[in-house]
């Protein structure tokens, strides 16, 4: 193979592959990048064979072929490349790189061993704008487990439901769920994606980027014209959040989020750096927050909030309120209550997002 | 009817008394070295043959006797030492009865030879079974050699009792030992037909006379350690749990300079080193007891050999206590290569009575490990560090290798921490602590965990579902050897519940060398949640996460050992790098 592509373009195809790139791999072809040639254009790939991500780029072609090359070292030439056209061939199993007065010859692995794409059925599938699958994401990613003996909360799970999709979120203690109108109908779907996969996706589209969806048995893909991300989905069954999703409430309480999060957060200083446990005492008019740990100390804080329902007392992990916070992004807070051992719900107050967390309680000690 | 009762002539008075005082050769030397070291020798030499059988003799040069009180010297209950019963409730000296000279006199071919310090004649006084067959004016340099022929020539059911030679003479270099061990600026030399056994020079440090007694091995797995609680002081040398061992080791107890056995002084000190070593292991041990003279009895054994303490308990607290505050400091985990020789005492300021009282660096000031009655004190050592202080866990100084270790610097060299070990510690302890408080915060959750158990497993959960809530675990319904976990500890953010909870389930039912070395089921089950809920090797840790397990480490109790008695913590000292790379 001989191609010819510009300085700028053989870089960004490399930086898009390289985050797929296995620092630590027992199979060496997998530090390796496939380049291989299109009619008019490069392809670069890149996998760590649960993500696979490929890119294609403009090229002048002289000669078909296909070479794999270390992916780090080619990446780390490119950034220290002159400004001119890269001309990049294979000869003899070695793969040979010139640019302006710079050559390299670099050894290469058989591009026959590099492993191949999943192959996924587009036109089965959906299409969704790269925005709308970014909001859904960046709304839910975080609350996903890292326990590995429970590989399904580990992923993200996202329905499709005609026009209305959802990705939820959870490591068991709090949950994150947003939904989503689409303009046009997408069949239904139930998938648990890896949250690394919906972070490359994030990364490499835009959000005007109209993005082709398509699964099979076991692999999801992404596609736009020029960029693919393939991710193998995990195995479900998803457990039944719904069940768990308070169906009532009968105290609900509107907070200033600013304020709310200020004062978690002073109060999550003095907090047991094991359970991060805080007290909310919510009542008429105001919130009392309130940590005890025993070899520190004390504090105590008060907001004023908006609240209907009987007073309550309740324990959460400081981190985890924190973070629910961070996501909701409104001026102020919805938070609703039943009881010490149930789940609050945080939601939005005003806009239009379909977006809830729940957080579950930490039991409080007499 | 003639009289039937009688005062029995002294020299078979004094033969029944030696029964209780002299024993063996042993016995003789060390009542003789006892006196010896009354008398500030600053050198005794102590020659036996055959294991002492035939002939012993302790020579010293201390203050010697002028003739008057050499003759009173042998006489029952003569003594310089105390002069009323007020004196006896508060003992400086190793002797007071005044009873040893003629007990080994009664028994034995004895000579005794002295000439006073201040200079004057000097006399020699030969006994045979009791009775005096000479005294003589001698020229001679001034100090006291007593010699003992033919022990026990005179009771021949007690010559039959002797053991071996070679027996004999380990016992009476076992009592020069115990006497060395508390009594460093006095130089030893013990020899045996002619061959030199033991050749101790006057030490400033114990473990100066630890190495020379067994060899600096021994002594280079030994730490300081000096607390003092309410009246007590506990000082001396113990040893680093990395290096302790199954089965006997050595162990030397002495209360104000005296040498005593108490076996529970010895399960004190060893509670000390409980969590810190192995089930079955021991740790030597030289604990040097300082307690008010009037707190503690001496007169309660012919031979001296234990005491009573009028307060047990608070004694027995404070030993537990002292080991415990030695096993603290970094000093107590191994390190790489040489240990650094500062092996000495150093005091850590004030008495250091505060509960859990926190590694504290700074120059410290050396203290005479101990000055026995009125004797010169011990030779004056310069004051020096040891590293105690905890390591600046300062993010940038630090390092995970392997996903595994820590290795951050410290001021005086480097400490790789292993993270598993050193969060069981961490856990261990506040769970511990939880315990007191009424039991830890526990995480609900959204979706209860449903976990199979064997019926082994299902009977064990069952039995302990208290403490299991107590530690955060939540539980429910026991019934078809199902549990169903509704809330959860939550200690780290790598933390897996599930898998926590089921393999400290099978521990917790069929058993393990760590969860059987608890005392109760409370520790069972902590030191089981410890060591499965702690993180993991292979977890990589973010910066801030090794400087806040490097925080909880240094802010527990004993940072430098985890709950199965392997060390948390390998030092690498500076002088240590210096020497392996040839800069020294
Ligand atoms: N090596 C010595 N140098 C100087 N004085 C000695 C020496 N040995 C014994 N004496 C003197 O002889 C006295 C009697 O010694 P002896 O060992 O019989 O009794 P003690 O040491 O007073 O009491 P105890 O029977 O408890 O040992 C001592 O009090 C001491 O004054
Ligand atoms: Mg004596």
């Amino acid at each position: 193979m001989k191609v010819t592509v510009t300085r700028e373009n053989f870089q960004r195809g490399l930086s898009a592959v390289a985050a797929t790139i296995p620092t630590r791999t027992t199979l060496p072809v997998l530090s390796n990048i496939l380049v291989e040639t299109l009619e008019d254009g490069l392809r670069v790939r890149g996998t760590d064979l649960d993500i696979s991500v490929s890119v294609q780029t403009a090229a002048a072609v002289e000669r078909q072929g296909a070479i794999t090359v270390p992916a780090k070292k080619v990446a780390d030439i490119a950034r220290e490349l002159p400004d001119a056209p890269v001309q990049f061939e294979s000869e003899g199993g070695r793969a040979v790189l010139v640019c302006g007065n710079s050559r390299f010859r670099l050894n290469t692995l058989p591009s026959e061993e590099y492993p191949s794409f999943p192959d996924v059925p587009f036109e089965e599938g959906w299409k969704l704008r790269g925005g709308e699958l970014q909001t859904l994401s960046a709304h839910t990613s975080f609350a996903v487990s890292g326990e590995e003996t429970r590989p399904v909360l580990n992923g993200v799970l996202w329905q499709v439901r005609g026009e209305e999709m959802r990705m939820v979120a959870t490591n068991g203690h709090r949950l994150a769920k947003m939904g989503l109108q689409l303009g046009v109908g997408a069949g239904e779907e139930d998938l648990i994606v890896p949250p690394k996969a919906l972070q490359q996706v994030e990364r490499l589209f835009d959000a005007g980027d109209e993005l082709e969806i398509g699964r099979s048995e076991s692999h999801l893909g992404f596609r736009t014209a020029r960029t693919e991300v393939y991710t193998r989905l995990i195995e479900g069954p998803y457990p039944n959040y719904e069940q768990v999703l308070p169906k009532s409430h009968d105290k609900e309480c509107v907070a200033d989020r600013g304020e709310l999060t200020a004062a978690i957060k002073r109060m999550a200083i003095i907090a047991s750096d094991q359970t991060h446990r805080v007290r909310l005492s919510f009542g008429p008019e105001k919130l009392a927050l309130a940590v005890q740990t025993p070899d520190l100390g004390e504090a105590e804080d008060e907001i004023p909030i908006a609240y209907e329902g009987g007073p309550i007392e309740i324990g959460f992990n400081a981190q985890y309120l924190l973070e629910v916070l961070r996501y909701v992004g409104t001026d102020e807070v919805k938070v609703s209550l039943s009881a010490p051992e149930r789940p609050a719900t945080f939601e939005p107050v005003g806009g239009d997002q379909d977006y809830v967390c729940l957080v579950m309680p930490l039991r409080l000690m007499e | 009817m003639t009289r039937r009762i009688h005062i029995l002539p002294d020299h078979v008075a004094n033969q029944i008394a030696a029964g209780e005082v002299v024993e063996r050769p042993a016995s003789a030397v060390k009542e003789l070295v006892e006196n010896s070291l009354d008398a500030r020798a600053g050198l005794i030499e102590i020659d036996l043959q055959s294991g002492g059988k035939t002939q012993l003799r302790v020579a010293d040069d201390g203050h010697g006797m002028v003739r008057d009180d050499a003759l009173l010297a042998i006489d029952r209950h003569a003594t310089s030492k105390i002069k009323d019963d007020k004196d006896l409730r508060k003992i400086r000296s190793l002797g007071f009865r005044g009873e040893a000279l003629p007990a080994i006199a009664a028994v034995s071919r004895f000579e005794l030879e002295t000439a006073p310090a201040e200079g004057g004649e000097g006399t020699r006084i030969k006994i045979e079974g009791g009775r005096v067959v000479a005294v003589d004016e001698i020229a001679r340099r001034p100090g006291t050699t007593v010699t003992v022929r033919s022990l026990f020539f005179n009771v021949p059911a007690r010559a039959k009792f002797l053991r071996s030679s070679a027996a004999e003479t380990r016992a009476a270099s076992e009592a020069t030992i115990q006497l060395a061990l508390a009594n460093l600026s006095t130089a030893f030399r013990l020899k045996s037909n002619e061959r030199e056994l033991l050749d101790l020079p006057r030490s400033a440090e114990l473990a100066a006379r630890v190495g020379s007694i067994w060899g600096d091995e021994l002594a280079a797995t030994l730490i300081p350690i000096d607390y003092a609680s309410d009246g007590i002081r506990v000082a001396g040398l113990i040893q680093r749990p990395a290096d302790t061992r199954p089965g006997s080791r050595r162990v030397y107890l002495f209360v104000n300079g005296r040498p005593f056995v108490d076996r529970f002084v010895v399960r004190a000190a060893e509670e000390g080193y409980r969590t810190t070593v192995p089930h079955g292991y021991k740790p030597a041990l030289f604990l040097y007891l300082e307690v008010p003279l009037e707190e503690v009895d001496v007169n309660v054994h012919p031979t001296k050999a234990e005491v009573r303490f009028r307060n047990k308990i608070k004694t027995e607290a404070t030993v537990t206590e002292a080991v415990r505050s030695g096993l603290e400091g970094l000093e107590s985990a191994p390190s790489l290569g040489r240990h650094e020789a500062s092996f000495q005492l150093v005091s850590r300021g004030p008495a250091t009575g505060a509960p859990r009282p926190r590694p504290e660096s700074g120059a410290a000031s050396q203290i005479a490990l101990f000055v026995p009655g009125d004797a010169p004190p011990g030779l004056p050592v310069e004051g020096e560090d040891t590293e105690v202080a905890a390591p600046m866990a300062r993010p940038g100084a630090m390092w995970q290798l392997h996903d595994s270790y820590i290795l951050a610097e410290t001021r005086s060299g480097l400490i790789i921490v292993d993270q598993h070990s050193a969060h069981e510690r961490v856990l261990f302890e506040r769970i511990m602590q939880d315990y007191d408080e009424g039991g830890t915060a526990s995480q609900r959750l959204l979706f209860p965990l449903t976990i199979r158990l064997s019926p082994t497993e299902a009977q064990a959960v069952e039995e302990l579902q208290g403490i299991l809530k107590q530690i955060g675990f939540e539980l429910e319904g026991f019934g078809s050897n199902t549990v169903i976990i509704h809330a959860v500890p939550n200690p780290h953010p790598h933390f897996d519940a599930e898998r926590c909870f089921r393999e400290m389930v099978a521990e917790l039912a069929h058993g393990s060398p760590l969860v059987d070395s608890a005392r109760n089921q409370h520790e069972r089950v902590a030191k089981s949640f410890a060591c499965k809920a702690a993180i993991k090797a292979g977890q990589p840790l973010s910066g801030l996460e090794m400087a806040e397990l490097f925080d909880r480490l240094f802010a527990s109790e004993l940072p430098g050992h985890d709950v199965h008695g392997r060390p948390t913590i390998l030092r690498l000292s500076l002088d240590e790098l210096e020497r392996r790379f040839g800069r020294t």
